[in-house]
């Protein structure tokens, strides 16, 4: 499976003193759900908004699609989709409008847009609000829009960063089916999350960060096989404590 | 630059902002709605308060009535005055406000007058108390009557013809054209409120699309498409002009036309303006000329134009840097003030007359052009130094502007 996202001793400093990332590398294929782990704070958004060429780094090296985003920012961001933490919506618009602002501003067409649109409000489930100003949704149907509006342009890779936050049982459901299918489909997705539990579900191969540092980078079977643990969460602890 | 992201930027921001009855509200209906209610209820105010101050009856005293009884009977035949007695010092019933005014006439005023000697009344009144500066310009006046009848009947004694008196006499004459009298009257307002409308009339749109946008968190999200920071800037800065530009020309307008039809709502401005000392006087009461040449519409409006881009510029750089659009305002404010500050005061002052280095000056060199222009006074060096200074103010508030935008420590500081 080719290799589309690779990142290379990443390294990002704040001043001179804070290491928000230190040294991190890992490769995502297509067709992979990568789980990007850690506690809060370990340094996960910064590892994805450096990927997404909103923030600087300090040293290292980030590739997308063969493009180095420091060189092809503009291309870059055209080829990722991500799902931040921030799901904030326009709220005097609908999400239909949201979804066309958006749309329009990752260059898709008119035509096309309009029927991406369509598939995404079935997928999602969102045809009985799509049309209703974002002011009145509840967090679930924000959640999903703002899913819709992070893969408007059919991007290769896709960053879903706690997705499930806030979510309720069905609606979290969704969300990780959306994911398979975007894996079935050929997309490269990682995935950030502390919730243990969807990321053994969800995730091939996973990296665990905490303090900034790489803790394990491994399939999910031969880190619970490494560390004798039940499953991903004793894993992970384990792992975390021994640093 | 991709144009057609800035395009639709501009278009999401402009549809954003008219969804927002708050905003079209506060500057569009509040600037037609209230200069009209302004201006016509300032002058009717004025006027009404005039005519009220025309009946207003003071009650004076006059001491020592008995000593001058000839200029006593003229002070009773003032109109509006109602002679009161009092028991106690005169001066000290002013004092109490028992009575509004007092006259002391002297116990040796017959003496001095069949002397030819100067002799002195006392008029007491209290500063605090507005009527009373009627009052003394009335007895001013009566006592200026009598001095003028005194000397007629010592002069017609002496055989002298009392209308050597009145010599040379002084008619007052007015230079100006009902059309610069108008342009100065409209000279005292519309400067002032382009100013003020170009920094509030965006104000609001700037704080939402930057601020707001921090607070409602879909400004990540944006920044996560492909499209330039400086595009992104762009987009939103030309929305806000857009609106500020609109509410401009809703509150000019609206204050223009208030000028112009007052006199139709019973409020004729000429007669109220003719109060102070520095008002003009229009010569005869003619109605006052309101027109303005087409070359100094085109002219006020490109000066309001690059005033607008400036401001919008200022207004959003600053909002960035808030998390909130609450944190926005208390930002904006003071900056408000110091802008504001200097154009009042060049407003305010009488008489002043800016040397060039003015005209470089920003928001002051508008309001000084801008009365020049209602005058009808083109003063080509002014016009240019106060083109070229705003366009080059509004090019670096743009640019520094797409600068803060890049910053990851104001964009996310949160």
């Amino acid at each position: 499976m080719e290799k589309i996202l690779k990142v290379q001793n990443l390294v990002k400093e704040y001043g001179s003193s804070f290491r928000a990332v230190d040294g991190v590398s890992f490769e995502v294929a297509e067709g992979e759900i990568f789980g990007l782990l850690g506690p809060n704070g370990a340094g996960k958004t910064t590892i994805i908004r450096t990927i997404s060429t909103i923030l600087s780094f300090t040293s290292g090296k980030i590739e997308v699609l063969g493009l180095d985003n420091r060189e092809h920012a503009e291309e870059v961001r055209k080829n990722i989709g991500i799902l931040t933490t921030d799901i904030g919506a326009y709220e005097r618009f609908s999400g239909r409008e949201n979804l066309l602002y958006f749309g329009e501003l990752y260059g898709v067409e008119k035509g096309m847009l309009e029927k991406r649109i369509e598939e995404l409000a079935e997928l999602l489930d969102m045809k009985d609000f799509i049309d209703k100003r974002t002011g009145k949704y509840s967090t679930g149907m924000k959640q999903r829009l703002a899913i819709a509006r992070s893969v408007i342009h059919d991007p290769r890779v896709i960053i879903f960063d706690e997705p499930t936050s806030g979510l309720d049982v069905l609606a979290s459901q969704t969300v990780r089916n959306f994911m398979k299918r975007a894996k079935d489909s050929g997309k490269a997705v990682i995935f950030s999350t502390h919730q243990m539990y969807d990321a053994e579900k969800l995730c091939d191969r996973v990296i665990i960060i905490h303090k900034g540092k790489t803790v394990a980078y491994d399939s999910v079977e031969n880190l619970k096989r490494e560390t004798g643990a039940r499953d991903l969460e004793d894993a992970f602890l384990k792992l975390v404590s021994d640093n | 630059m991709d144009l057609k992201s800035i395009i639709t930027i501009w278009k999401k921001e402009l549809r954003d902002t008219l969804r927002d009855r708050r905003t079209v509200f506060s500057m569009i209906l509040i600037p037609m709605l209230l200069m009209p209610v302004m201006i016509i209820g300032m002058f009717k105010f004025i006027q009404s308060q005039s005519a009220k101050q025309s009946q207003q009856t003071l009650k004076v005293a006059i001491a020592g009535a008995d000593y001058a009884p000839q200029l006593a009977d003229a002070v009773r035949g003032q109109k509006n005055f109602e002679i009161t007695q009092v028991d106690t010092d005169p001066k000290q019933a002013v004092a109490d406000e028992k009575i509004d005014a007092a006259i002391i006439i002297p116990e040796d005023f017959q003496a001095k007058i069949e002397n030819e000697e100067p002799v002195q009344l006392n008029f007491i009144s209290k500063s605090t108390n507005l009527k009373t500066s009627n009052a003394y310009l009335a007895i001013l006046s009566t006592v200026s009557d009598f001095n003028k009848k005194l000397l007629q009947e010592r002069f017609t004694d002496q055989h002298i013809n009392p209308s050597v008196l009145s010599n040379v006499t002084l008619a007052q004459e007015d230079a100006a054209t009902s059309k610069e009298t108008g342009g100065f009257v409209l000279g005292f307002l519309i400067p002032l409120f382009i100013v003020m409308w170009a920094i509030v009339g965006g104000q609001y749109t700037a704080i939402d699309v930057s601020a707001g946008e921090k607070e409602r968190k879909t400004l990540e999200a944006l920044l996560l498409t492909p499209v330039k920071r400086v595009d992104i800037v762009l987009g939103k800065f030309l929305a806000v002009s857009t609106v500020a530009v609109v509410s401009i020309i809703t509150a000019i307008s609206s204050l223009y036309f208030s000028f112009v039809y007052a006199g139709k709502m019973g409020v004729p401005i000429e007669a109220n303006m003719n109060t102070g000392a520095s008002m003009p006087v229009a010569a005869g009461l003619g109605a006052l000329n309101f027109s303005v040449e087409p070359q100094a519409v085109l002219i006020l409006f490109v000066i309001s134009l690059f005033l607008v881009l400036m401001f919008s510029a200022i207004i959003l750089s600053i909002s960035i840097f808030a998390k909130s659009f609450k944190e926005a305002q208390s930002y904006i404010s003071p900056a408000y003030i110091i802008v504001i500050l200097p154009v009042v005061l060049v407003n305010a002052v009488p008489g002043f007359q800016p040397t060039l280095m003015y005209f470089a000056v920003p928001a002051v060199n508008a309001i000084l052009l801008f009365k020049e222009l209602l005058m009808g006074t083109y003063d080509w060096a002014h016009i240019l130094l106060t083109l070229i200074s705003l366009a080059i103010y509004s090019a670096a508030a743009i640019f520094i502007a797409s600068k803060i935008y890049s910053r990851e420590s104001v964009l996310f500081n949160d």
